[in-house]
């Protein structure tokens, strides 16, 4: 059962989201750099400070000034909780002797270290409890209509101080996790819920190829993309299939690569967004969910129950149809979500057990099925914020080499687990 | 005598990321000697090989990390084997494969050069 939580559309029927195209999103912004990890010297390369880089970009874009931002909806740490995205864990900490020994703007950055950083006067709302990037636009989308503030800086930091994966130095499990994690049950579970789905449907692993190597194409015309930046060659199908297996059936290129840099958007009335640079994308809903396993780990049945709920939760929010979206970018953290999402909202008519062969048709940027036309996670890093970015550029046929050929005036992006997601609906029209 | 290096590239070699302590100087010195040298790395198949080209090195293999067995079936006449690295996979995938190993920090020191010596 989903839990409640707050501002969120979690709680069936959602409907129609009150503010339904009387928010937007009119600016966008990102660190010039995205790195590996932060080299523990470099001030000017800190989380913090790209994420000031990026408010200041996305503040550009829309053409405001900083006495125009009136609120600070943030995710401190890029994950519920404060978590951070990157690992919390090191030799290292903490970095800086008393009084400057705090982690705001190193592992996470808060509202009020933005606010103070940057020196924004008229800042009256701040909230830094954002959760993931979708997440965070929704909460932002919803302070903004419902009148808390009026132009609300967005910002997403995605830190990796050290440039690992997850780790977890923890040596012991509680709850459910006492059953599992002793024998190794971590990321093995996605590899676990993707064999289920390939035995039911008649697929396997190898079937993933055609989308993780469009999706790296993708990526590399992303100027933020990690691989952009630092590994611009092209990613083969042999490359695919010679991953190593981090859990049977998950392979290192279905994980996505973590990295450091910084993204900001900014929120508004529709009615403000006039006065603004770019044309507004519309968010027409918003809608979250959080799910528990029915047993001791994740299956399938749970997957495709819970995304199926997520889909219909969203279209019953935002009023729209599958017919009626253009762009669709479903997140791909680890590769094998996006066939979850993309089941569940039966985009392109896709039904269940279809995705692969889905995928192993036409799905470039200028074929009529351009999926993550940004390129993912699997294309850009573990930024997540290409999902926010793409859909919105798209929209207003901004995208450059990224522009997709088929009509670009809805979109709905949905991330991150399938477990707890948020789904946001974008159109070029209000209505 | 043949003696097979497998290099790790990320916090291995100097141009990885992070950067290691294993210089390309080395690695060109390895090949001069007539060392059977390539790499081993969770990077791309693709990605190693443009690491080569650039800098106009013809590497005798690439792989994977879980490779290594694949590498040793293709030079099974070689006298010895042995991968460098960073992390416990790499140590983890020499053992696996009967290689000897180094860490990347020993590797740093050349220990192969001790090897053409002692022949």
């Amino acid at each position: 059962m989903a839990r409640a939580i707050h501002w969120e559309r979690n709680e069936d029927p959602v409907g129609i989201w009150e503010h339904r195209g009387k928010v937007v999103l009119a600016g966008a912004g990102h660190s010039k750099n995205t790195d590996r990890r932060w080299d523990g010297v470099s001030m000017d390369r800190t989380l913090g400070a790209y994420v000031v880089e990026a408010a200041r970009a996305a503040m550009d874009d829309a053409g405001i000034s900083p006495e125009d931002v009136d609120g600070i909806v943030t995710s401190a740490g890029g994950q519920p909780a404060h978590m951070s995205l990157g690992s919390q864990w090191g030799p290292l900490r903490p970095f800086f002797d008393a009084p400057y020994d705090s982690e705001d703007g190193l592992t996470y950055v808060t509202a009020e270290w933005i606010q103070k950083q940057m020196n924004l006067p008229n800042v009256q709302y701040m909230n830094s409890h954002g959760e993931t990037v979708w997440n965070l636009i929704g909460l932002a989308a919803q302070v903004v209509g419902d009148g808390r503030c009026e132009v609300c800086l967005v910002p997403y930091p995605n830190g990796n101080i050290e440039g690992r994966y997850h780790q977890n130095p923890s040596l012991e499990a509680r709850g459910g996790a006492q059953w599992s994690n002793p024998w190794g049950w971590g990321l093995s579970g996605q590899g676990f819920v993707f064999d289920q789905y390939a035995r039911k449907y008649g697929t396997n692993h190898e079937r993933m190829a055609p989308f993780v190597v469009q999706e790296h194409a993708n990526g590399l015309l992303w100027p933020y993309s990690y691989y952009a930046q630092h590994e611009p060659g092209p990613f083969t199908t042999e490359d695919y299939l010679n991953g190593r297996w981090i859990a049977r059936d998950l392979s290192i290129f279905d994980c996505d690569r973590p990295v450091q840099a910084g993204a900001c958007y900014i929120v508004t009335t529709a009615e403000r967004a006039k006065d603004m640079k770019q044309q507004p994308v519309y968010i027409l809903d918003h809608t979250e969910s959080a799910f528990t396993p029915r047993s001791l780990v994740q299956t399938l049945d749970d997957t495709e129950s819970w995304t199926d709920i997520q889909a219909k939760r969203s279209y019953a929010g935002s009023g729209l149809r599958p017919e009626d979206i253009d762009v669709f970018a479903p997140y791909d953290g680890f590769a094998v979500f996006t066939q979850y999402f993309l089941e569940a909202f039966g985009w392109r008519g896709v039904k269940r057990g279809e995705a692969h062969d889905f995928c192993a048709d036409d799905i470039t940027l200028k074929g009529p099925n351009p999926i993550n036309s940004g390129g993912g996670n699997m294309g850009t890093g573990r930024m997540r914020t290409v999902f926010i970015t793409d859909p919105m550029e798209q929209l207003q046929g901004r995208a450059g080499d990224r522009q997709v050929d088929i009509k670009a005036e809805v979109a709905v992006t949905i991330g991150v687990l399938p477990s707890n997601a948020a789904a946001l609906a974008f159109s070029t029209s209000p209505d | 005598m043949a003696i097979l290096l497998s290099f790790d590239i990320d916090g291995t070699l100097e141009l990885g990321d992070p950067p290691g302590g294993v210089t390309i100087d080395m690695v060109r010195k390895a090949i001069d000697l007539g060392f059977i040298v390539g790499s081993c790395s969770d990077r791309p198949l693709s990605s190693q090989r443009r690491m080569w080209a650039s800098l106009d090195i013809e590497p005798d293999f690439v792989a994977s990390k879980h490779q290594l067995g694949l590498v040793r079936a293709q030079f099974d006449d070689a006298d010895a084997y042995y991968h460098m690295g960073d992390r416990d996979t790499d140590e983890s995938a020499a053992k696996e494969n009967d290689f000897g190993f180094w860490w990347h920090t020993e590797a740093e020191l050349e220990p192969w050069l001790e090897l053409v010596n002692s022949d």
